[in-house]
């Protein structure tokens, strides 16, 4: 947030990393989705059709994995990231103008449905709004259930000599039920609370090429804006 | 270029007409037809893999001892289950290994029971409940030969469920089953593979399902064969208990993940369609 180009009022919203990353989760889910719902509706005609495609259930598992890995990778850097941001740059990762959950969440939640009935006011809203941390922390706990349910079903030789074999029952069915809420949720209300509905359609472009504008900023996320102006001049903490 | 790999990429998708088409086209009917039992279609003998035999090969000793053959004129004749009344083990005298298997198996076994009961249930064919013999699985005047092993499998999945109820779906909703038969990998399992396919052993044995698991996992220790293949309540016996309960506990946790999915997935879209709905409702009163 600190750099502010006064000529075109434009602001960092999201590192290179953070753009990186974006991507490259968003091309591995949609891999894993693509390959794992295969897999599960095997009997439709579409996933025949991918089968067909890639060549075959093995290389949908192959396929499956090498996503999986992707998408894991990309959640290990973040967390290195995190680590680096904490303990070598000093960072918080709690703040108010983080992506940490806070009460006035839920705050902002009650009052965003209200909006929604009618009441013409909304929530002033920090740089991170209660749904888009919801869509973060969902990604980033939901990746590690289901890496963890995932190596389950890739190993399962050896996780069965440490717990039963009907834990891995147990994993496929957390595994297939957390992807369906998953896909339920990223490709209809992440997709539509951050790209489809009306005040921003068709495409929200500043998590691929990491600029937002003032005005934006100010309408969007009025909480971060009144942290910037009261901050005007000191370091700003630098958020996730 | 961009118009080239656009053409490209689009004529990419032509094969899978085909490929889908290869998928669905009907299997070879494997399971004996009942209404055809007495009446042989010669055209389909003749592509079969006894096309070449001529009749007497198999059906020569009808009178033979004390058997007697049937009087066509007869009121009863053709009215019995005609793959109950075939002396199977004229099989043996090509498929010895075969027939072997069998009678050291659980099917003979079953059916050794059944003809030891006054009531002569067992003419009544191979149905869930009763126990099969050869021609129950096998059609001896149209089953063809040298089928691949995605075929021989895909039938087999066919045939067994055709009693194994229960286990052809818990089969097809399982990994291995879903590769095989689904998406015709060939390095799945089908039926056969772990349950041999004239033994027919009912591997609850641990220790014979830890063998059968080790063919394809070698590494697999002993609580591997903990895994439950077929996830279904029913066909379990009385006696399983422990079966019982891992079953029931799968259902449980499969019922909660479904409730929460609900839940959330029910709450994001209502919030999600409320949320459009506001907006629009906002950008058409600014217009105006």
């Amino acid at each position: 947030m600190a750099t502010h180009n006064p000529e075109k009022e434009t602001f960092v919203r999201f590192s290179v990393l953070q753009r990186f990353l974006h991507l490259f989760t968003m091309l591995g889910f949609t891999g894993l989705a693509i390959t794992g719902f295969s897999l599960k509706f095997s009997s439709q005609w579409w996933a025949c059709g991918v089968a067909w495609f890639v060549g075959g259930a093995g290389h949908l598992a192959y396929l499956h994995r090498f996503c999986a890995v992707i998408t894991y990778g990309c959640v290990m850097v973040h967390v290195l990231w995190l680590l680096y941001f904490k303990f070598v740059l000093k960072g918080s990762l709690t703040g108010p103008q983080t992506l940490f959950p806070r009460g006035k969440d839920l705050r902002d939640l009650v009052a965003h449905m209200k909006y929604f009935f009618g009441n013409p006011k909304l929530p002033e809203f920090n740089r991170f709004a209660y749904w888009e941390k919801f869509d973060y922390l969902a990604i980033f706990l939901g990746m590690n259930t289901m890496g963890l349910t995932g190596l389950f079903l890739w190993f399962p030789e050896f996780f069965s000599t440490i717990l039963p074999g009907y834990f891995i029952n147990i994993a496929q069915v957390l595994h297939l039920y957390e992807a369906i809420i998953a896909v339920a949720l990223k490709f209809v209300v992440h997709l539509s609370s951050a790209h489809l509905r009306p005040e921003i359609f068709p495409v929200e472009k500043s998590i691929f090429n990491g600029r937002t504008t003032r005005e934006k900023i100010m309408k969007e996320h009025p909480g971060e804006w009144k942290a910037l102006m009261a901050a005007e001049g000191a370091v700003v903490e630098k958020p996730l | 270029m961009k118009k080239i790999i656009l053409v490209l990429w689009f004529f990419s998708f032509c094969g899978y007409p085909f490929a889908v088409s290869a998928k669905t086209q009907p299997r070879i009917p494997a399971i004996p037809e009942k209404e055809s039992s007495w009446f042989v279609n010669l055209n389909r003998f003749a592509d079969s893999a006894h096309g070449t035999f001529s009749c007497e090969q198999c059906h020569a000793d009808m009178d033979k001892g004390d058997k007697v053959h049937p009087v066509s004129e007869s009121s009863t004749s053709l009215t019995k289950n005609a793959t109950r009344l075939y002396d199977y083990s004229r099989c043996k005298t090509c498929h010895r290994k075969s027939y072997e298997n069998y009678i050291l198996g659980a099917h003979a076994r079953a059916l050794q029971k059944e003809k030891a009961k006054p009531d002569n249930q067992h003419l009544s064919g191979a149905e869930p409940g009763n126990a099969p013999t050869c021609g129950d699985c096998h059609s001896a005047h149209y089953a063809r030969s040298h089928l691949s092993r995605l075929e021989t499998g895909r039938n087999a999945t066919e045939v067994c469920g055709s009693c194994h109820l229960a286990q052809k779906a818990s089969y097809l909703e399982n990994y291995h089953g879903k590769a095989a038969v689904n998406l015709g990998n060939e390095r799945s399992a089908f039926c056969t593979d772990c349950h041999g396919a004239h033994q027919c052993v009912s591997l609850k044995d641990k220790e014979a399902a830890l063998t059968a698991c080790r063919r394809c996992h070698p590494e697999a220790g002993q609580g591997f064969a903990e895994f439950v293949i077929h996830v279904t309540p029913k066909e379990i016996a009385i006696d399983a208990k422990q079966k019982r309960e891992r079953v029931a506990l799968i259902r449980v946790i499969t019922a909660i993940m479904a409730i929460l999915a609900v839940l959330v997935v029910g709450f994001f879209y209502g919030h999600t369609f409320l949320w459009i709905l506001r907006e629009l409702h906002e950008r058409l009163r600014r217009h105006k």
